[in-house]
């Protein structure tokens, strides 16, 4: 018979001594290949019956070596490659990035950059909350709940598809600019989506946020509270949750943020229903801030004109001699970067986001660090569904919204 | 007869007849890893309808699927779980590889990808992009259609050669 | 123009806006932990952006909890655990790594860097006791590139394969170096047991 066992973390798992099965448990392997593992994560469990008692996370399966190759390519080069960090909001992570090594610069970038970059990162906001409550429902048996969603997404889609030309991996913003001006009436168009993201949100509400099948999957499962929450730096949707008044947009703002109106919405449990609920909340501030930001955007220019990182417009380059040659150096050596280090974090759809880059003077980094939140998310995983059934589990994984691309980088 | 002299009924082979059932029924096995898989999921959803061609029943164990979609990143650590599942599905079986990654390594030219899964198993069906648009997959998805109607894809041709075409028993 | 420019929407007003209490927090750490911080960087001598502390690699735990304990400090949140690579050294007495903590006061709202250098092969000791969620990202650092740390409960390989042998992050691994296998990692049961 088995003795009562107290695990690492604290928590102790108590044996009934009836249990004639105590000494033979099932060892199961949950994943890498599974539909309930967003990307390929594999969960390994020792089970009694449905209830997980001990298990143990491993990921590294979708591991791309982006720090790696942050240390290889340009900074340039480098942009093509943070938007495969947290797919789900690709062109958010564009912006973080341009932000890190412009601060790097010192550089300045104009007023509609920064306008049409929040206006991209809002929009990646609400599409990845979108997909995160869309697939835990999926997992948990609504599917018309995800199709809804996934509808205004695809009208989400067809924004960013007018900005730049692409759907997911966007990679739109350059260092000191963007890639190309917003095409006329993009504002309008914005306001439209916004329009009926809300009736969409609304209709989605009345599906699951009182359905009685919902809240009994839900509320009380994969508890994590405040305390937990800090020990494993739990940032944005996650740690608001369980009550940590914590966002980014709102203590440390940056771009416009301190000129825009928005609440923070904040549950008090921590559970898989306080995670959806706060989810849900964050969509339609991000609504209100899109209308503030599409109602507050002027044209002007979008690049700044530093001379290290502006690249040469086409008839520039293909009229002067000069702009050849500067649009050759640029794009075969690479601009030099001053010598410094910076971490720079952006409230991100999951939490915090950060990249932390040395440089050494040269035209690529010395060292590349990523900080992906799903990474400190997915490191809860084990303690939160101890002692829970692996229906649960799979509940708690689709709210902490793990994303393998920031994970295994 | 009818009354202007058409037939009720046509004559086919059965070969056609079966390769026509199976390439209006194949059941895609999403083995999403990465960014493709999040515009395999919108090809699946309502906007761009996949099971439009017979292919709604997604089947997430290899024993009940016949087609392989590899979307994602494949790496050095996930190539021997990605043969494994391709040997457990029994014939005859698809593989189209979505996306740059799945095919040829795409951007990632580093220590822990795996440049291509032609390089373990073998693909009927590449579709390029990063990631490809759901109609992109869509565009595989017929021709693999195509190629299934006329015995083109490897599993086929393999299974003509061995002589158990159509054989009633799967190959374990 | 470097990291030392001001622009007020790209965090450039932290600098000021936070300079006095840095310069406190600094004046108390000197005092408490004299032995132990080598040196300190601050934001308007040196091209970073917030006050980076030197640390000896055997007070790192005490400054670290001093840190998140202490009234006025509250560092509360564990941004970032990583290190970096300088590249091989010619003397093995020169340090080759540098363990980095980005640390976060959810209360003032300030950052803060804590660094350790250490060479190769030396050994620094565990935060766990300070934030449990340094266990994976320890591990991480030691599976990209080698540093152990004294006092984890399991310290073994995170994001490449147990079977890979090499630290892919350290400079003098290449770009390219690919190790293939045929075999899925099993489970590994002493683990839950």
């Amino acid at each position: 018979m088995k003795q009562n066992e107290t695990l690492p973390s604290g928590i102790s798992i108590e044996h009934d001594p009836d249990d004639l099965w105590s000494d033979s448990r099932a060892y199961v392997n949950i994943g890498p290949t599974h539909p309930a593992m967003h990307g390929a994560f594999r969960m390994c469990a020792r089970l009694n019956g449905e209830t997980i008692e001990k298990s143990y996370c491993e990921f590294g399966y979708t591991h791309r070596a982006k720090e790696k190759l942050g240390e290889n390519r340009t900074y340039h080069q480098f942009v093509v490659y943070t938007d495969r960090l947290n797919y789900c909001s690709a062109i958010q992570n564009n912006v973080t990035y341009s932000m890190a090594v412009e601060r790097l610069m010192g550089i300045e970038v104009p007023e509609r950059a920064i306008w049409i970059r929040m206006a991209c990162a809002e929009i990646a906001r609400v599409i990845d909350h979108l997909v995160c409550v869309g697939i835990n429902a999926v997992d948990l048996g609504a599917f018309s709940f995800f199709l809804y969603g996934f509808h205004q997404r695809e009208e989400g889609y067809m924004l960013i598809e007018k900005l730049c030309g692409a759907r997911l991996t966007t990679s739109y913003t350059r260092i000191g600019g963007l890639m190309a001006d917003a095409p006329e009436g993009w504002e309008r168009d914005i306001k439209a989506w916004v329009k009926k993201t809300r009736a969409t949100i609304d209709e989605m509400d009345t599906l699951l946020t009182n359905n009685k099948i919902w809240k009994q999957r839900t509320v009380g499962v994969a508890i994590f509270n405040k305390d937990q929450c800090m020990q494993y730096s739990f940032s944005g949707p996650s740690a608001r949750a369980a009550g940590i008044d914590m966002d980014l947009r709102r203590d440390q703002p940056c771009m416009f943020y301190k000129d825009i109106e928005f609440d923070v919405p904040i549950a008090q449990n921590g559970d898989v229903f306080d995670r959806y609920a706060v989810r849900m909340a964050e969509i339609r501030q991000s609504l209100n801030i899109l209308t503030q930001i599409a109602d507050r955007m002027k044209k002007g220019p979008i690049w700044s004109e530093d001379k290290r990182t502006r690249i040469p417009d086409k008839e520039v380059v293909h009229n002067t001699m000069e702009g050849l040659i500067h649009h050759f150096k640029f794009f075969m050596t690479g601009f030099d970067v001053p010598e410094g280090e910076a971490y720079t974090q952006f409230e991100g759809s999951n939490g915090e986001a950060g990249f932390y880059i040395v440089s050494k003077g040269s035209p690529r980094a010395h060292r590349m660090r990523i900080r992906g939140p799903s990474f400190w998310h997915y490191q809860a995983l084990s303690p939160m569904c101890q002692g829970e059934k692996i229906g649960d589990m799979v509940a708690a994984l689709g709210s902490i919204n793990i994303i393998a691309g920031e994970i295994d980088r | 007869m009818s009354k202007d002299g058409s037939a009720h009924f046509f004559t086919t082979k059965l070969d056609d007849i079966i390769n026509w059932g199976r390439k209006n029924s194949l059941w895609p096995l999403p083995f999403g890893t990465s960014c493709c898989g999040i515009e395999m999921m919108a090809t699946f959803a309502a906007d761009f309808d996949i099971s439009r061609f017979g292919a709604e029943a997604m089947r997430f164990s290899p024993r009940q699927a016949d087609l392989l979609i590899v979307a994602g990143i494949i790496n050095l650590k996930m190539a021997p779980v990605l043969r494994t599942v391709y040997e457990q599905m029994s014939d005859p079986k698809w593989v189209i590889s979505m996306g740059a990654c799945a095919s040829s390594g795409g951007i990632f030219n580093v220590y822990s990808v795996l440049q291509g899964i032609d390089t373990m198993i073998p693909v009927d069906v590449y579709v390029p992009g990063c990631p490809p648009s759901p109609e992109g997959v869509m565009h595989a998805l017929m021709r693999l259609q195509e190629m299934v109607q006329k015995g083109e894809t490897h599993s086929q041709r393999r299974l003509k050669a061995e002589g158990k075409e159509f054989a009633l028993t799967a190959k374990a | 123009m470097d990291i030392r420019t001001p622009v007020a929407n790209n965090y450039g007003d932290l600098a000021t806006k936070f300079a006095d209490t840095w310069k406190s927090q600094i004046s108390r750490l000197q005092t408490k932990f004299s032995g132990a911080i080598e040196e300190t960087r601050m934001p308007g001598e040196f091209p970073v952006d917030v006050p980076i502390l030197y640390v000896k690699k055997d007070s790192i735990i005490g400054v670290l909890s001093f840190l998140k304990t202490e009234q006025g400090f509250d560092y509360g949140f564990l941004a970032d655990l990583t290190a970096i690579d300088e590249g091989p050294q010619e003397g093995s007495s020169v340090p080759r790594f540098e363990m980095v903590y980005n640390l976060y006061s959810l209360s003032t709202k300030a950052r803060i860097r804590v660094k350790v250098r250490l060479r190769e092969g030396e050994e620094i000791s565990t935060a766990i006791p300070v934030w449990q969620g340094a266990d994976w990202a320890e591990r991480e650092v030691f599976d990209m590139f080698g540093i152990k740390f004294t006092g984890h409960p399991d310290l073994r390989r995170i994001l490449m394969a147990d079977q890979w042998q090499g630290h892919p992050l350290r400079k003098d691994y290449p770009l390219r170096g690919y190790q293939l296998f045929t075999e899925p990692d099993p489970i590994n049961q002493s683990l839950l047991d």
